[in-house]
């Protein structure tokens, strides 16, 4: 199984066997819980230290062995009653026609609304400059997904490096604005340029790897950037990172108390705000330039070509398409809206540093990417909602973040296992639709 | 066909190609005229895939010479060969499953520079040939049966409006009612199209009673040719590849 459906669901042998299902149960949970006790009788059980003259100290913690062991008994049991209520993980679940009619009207109305949600967001919280932040911060990570989604979901190469050009994006902006006093707007189309050629440059070599190997070597590439920032201390400042970056203008005026700034020209009080809310909008429409390009190229043959590549790399070369263009372009313009959003990044912070661009920021931006369900746009959309709003919404639970954010990231793969927004849409429309939907029709592959 | 024109559609001349170190094919030569079928037969491993792959560049001939409308195309680039309008099916199919079966058929012409009528033009021809796929357009790809796909793979060459078709195993894993139809509609092609096809085939009955003309390959080398007829007159052949199944 590879998280295909099933179609015809298996038929639980009703009360027969009743009894056998709780001593499945009970055996399952016993299996684990002895599991437990062998993992945690070191880690929890026996606790050690350091004593007073550097001896080995140790000494027993049973109890909170016990209730760790105890613990895993009773989790067990619910994970599998749960299953057991949800029937076989992959059956087809009748749905009565007016609830479905009444979801896929739900599925076509969410965008659209979500889209004139994001563009009121600095409306109606004008006055809470926290969930502005914010706002810009989920956009940002939209704006990334959408750029990694390229290579990734439609293209099929897996890239745990995107993070590097997110920092070439980024340092691009800032070098050529504090030594040469580049406007944004003239380093916004240059800093994705750079990344884009970077991208050319990491496709090269990787041309012939698939899969894992390709994220090894991704990867490395991503840490490789890093540590050349870091190094290369006359140009990018090292660990001490670039600061005192321009402010993004609005073509020329600056959002500034001075005379020449927005505020004075339009005779309106000056608010630190107006910043916040054009760098809203400011990333807003990156992010939806992204959305629209990567639309526009599925629809074309280099955007099929991806697609195409994604699924089967000697069928593209057994019907003519240029491999090597093929994955050079998927990776470019990736890297490009890396870039974009690197600059954007840069311009909002006033200060980046080595530390922005770790492999944590590539692993998020994937998880985003996986999690919208490769390929889509609107999964990877609200992904990124989740996951960077869930992860703020959460801040409360302190330490405990992590472990929610964990156990949801499973529960997902569990019952979404090809991500939130799963299917993918065709892009090619011939004149008659059709009766037949391809979602209704169960894939094997054959 | 009863003369064969002076001019073959592809010529290969004592072609040699290996993997590594294993030597594939050892020094084949081949002809086929336009409008022919000609069928490959052979055992497993006798080099007839790596024959069609050769032809389009992966693996690259070591030494020889394939000649395409007179035009030397040995050392031409794989995505190159497309556009010379030499088209080919892959073992196995090899749809993709994802994309539904109109973007399937759009990808056989993306690679060729196909004007939008000509890709009309093309989806019609294809969906004359197998109302099946114009049936399950929008479907995944995936989703078709094993006869439906092999349908596609080939419809999907069929798009870049090929002057020779090479199919390879089109039969393979098909029950022999669909394997049938296939074969049916490759011979309709021929007939009212003229099209020129290269069918590589284990089903050696069906692709010698389709084709105009037969090779034999063992171990890398062409031990026979002749007329599908005749080879399957031949006691050698009938052995090794119709009646030997029975004992064995």
């Amino acid at each position: 199984m590879t998280g295909e459906r099933v179609t015809a669901p298996t038929l639980e042998p009703a009360s027969a066997s009743r009894g056998s299902i709780a001593a499945f149960i009970f055996k399952k949970a016993l299996i684990s819980a002895l599991v437990a006790l062998v993992l945690f009788s070191l880690m929890i059980g026996i606790r050690t230290e350091a004593g007073p003259t550097g001896q080995l100290i140790y000494w027993t913690r049973f109890p909170e062995l016990a209730g760790m062991v105890a613990a895993v008994f009773a989790g067990s049991i619910a994970v599998e009653l749960l299953r057991l209520w949800w029937g076989p993980v992959g059956t087809v679940m009748v749905v009565p026609p007016k609830v479905q009619s009444a979801l896929a009207l739900a599925r076509r109305a969410i965008a659209p609304l979500l889209l004139i949600f994001t563009f009121l967001v600095p409306v109606i919280f004008y006055q809470q400059r926290y969930i502005l932040d914010l706002g810009i911060l989920v956009l940002t990570y939209v704006m990334l997904g959408w750029g990694l989604n390229v290579v990734v979901g439609l293209a099929g190469l897996l890239d745990l490096g995107y993070v590097a050009f997110y920092a070439v994006g980024a340092y691009s902006y800032a070098l050529l604005a504090t030594n040469f006093g580049l406007s944004f707007w003239i380093c916004l189309p240059l800093a994705g340029i750079l990344a884009a050629l970077w991208g050319v440059m990491l496709g090269f070599p990787v041309l012939r790897l698939r899969g894992d190997y390709l994220a090894i070597v991704t990867l490395a590439f991503g840490e490789i950037i890093r540590l050349v920032i870091i190094n290369w201390q006359s140009l990018t400042g090292g660990p001490n990172g670039v600061s005192g970056i321009p402010r993004p203008t609005l073509f020329g005026i600056p959002l500034t108390p001075a005379d020449d700034g927005l505020a004075a020209k339009l005779g309106i009080e000056f608010s630190p705000t107006h910043r916040i809310v054009f760098l809203f909008y400011l990333i807003l429409a990156l992010a939806l330039l992204t959305n629209w390009v990567t639309i526009r190229l599925r629809r074309l043959p280099i955007g099929r070509a991806w697609e195409a590549l994604r699924e089967d790399e000697v069928a593209c070369r057994a019907l003519g398409i240029n491999i090597t263009t093929t994955k050079l372009t998927a990776f470019a313009t990736g890297a490009m809206f890396g870039g974009f959003a690197g600059a954007f990044f840069a311009t909002r912070q006033g200060f980046i540093s080595p530390e922005s661009f770790t492999f944590q920021e590539s692993a998020l931006v994937l998880a985003i990417v996986v999690l919208g369900g490769m390929g889509s746009q609107l999964g990877v959309a609200l992904a990124a909602l989740a996951m960077i709003g869930g992860f703020e919404l959460f801040r409360g639970l302190d330490q405990y973040r992590m472990l929610v954010f964990g156990v949801a990231m499973v529960l997902l793969m569990i019952w979404r296992p090809r991500g939130l927004i799963g299917h993918r849409a065709p892009t090619v429309y011939l004149e008659h639709s059709q009766a037949i939907s391809s979602d209704l029709v169960k894939e094997g592959h054959g | 066909m009863s003369a064969p024109p002076a001019a073959p559609l592809l010529a290969i001349r004592s072609l040699r190609a290996a993997y590594g170190k294993i030597e594939a094919l050892k020094g084949v030569d081949l002809k086929i005229n336009p409008g022919e079928i000609v069928a490959l037969i052979g055992a497993n491993g006798a080099g007839k895939s790596t024959l069609m792959m050769t032809i389009f560049g992966r693996p690259h001939a070591r030494s020889g010479q394939i000649l395409f409308d007179g035009r030397d195309i040995t050392d031409v680039p794989t995505h190159e060969i497309a556009r010379l309008r030499i088209a080919q099916s892959p073992e196995g199919r090899r749809i993709f499953p994802r994309m539904s079966v109109a973007e399937n058929l759009q990808m056989g012409a993306d690679a060729t520079d196909c004007s939008e009528a000509e890709r009309e033009a093309g989806l019609e021809r294809v969906f004359a040939l197998f109302p099946r796929l114009k049936e399950r357009m929008t479907q995944r790809g995936g989703t078709l049966s094993g006869g439906e796909q092999q349908m596609l793979a080939i419809g999907r060459a069929l798009m870049s409006r090929p002057r020779l078709l090479m199919l390879d195993e089109p039969s393979l894993g098909l029950a022999p009612l669909i394997a049938r139809q296939i074969f049916d509609a490759i011979r309709t092609l021929n007939r009212q199209d003229g099209l020129t096809v290269l069918i590589v085939e284990q089903n050696a009955n069906h692709a010698l009673r389709l084709a105009h003309r037969g090779y034999v390959m063992v171990n890398g080398l062409i031990t026979l040719e002749g007329t599908g007829a005749e080879l399957l007159q031949r006691p050698e052949i009938r052995a090794a590849y119709l009646e030997g199944g029975r004992r064995g």
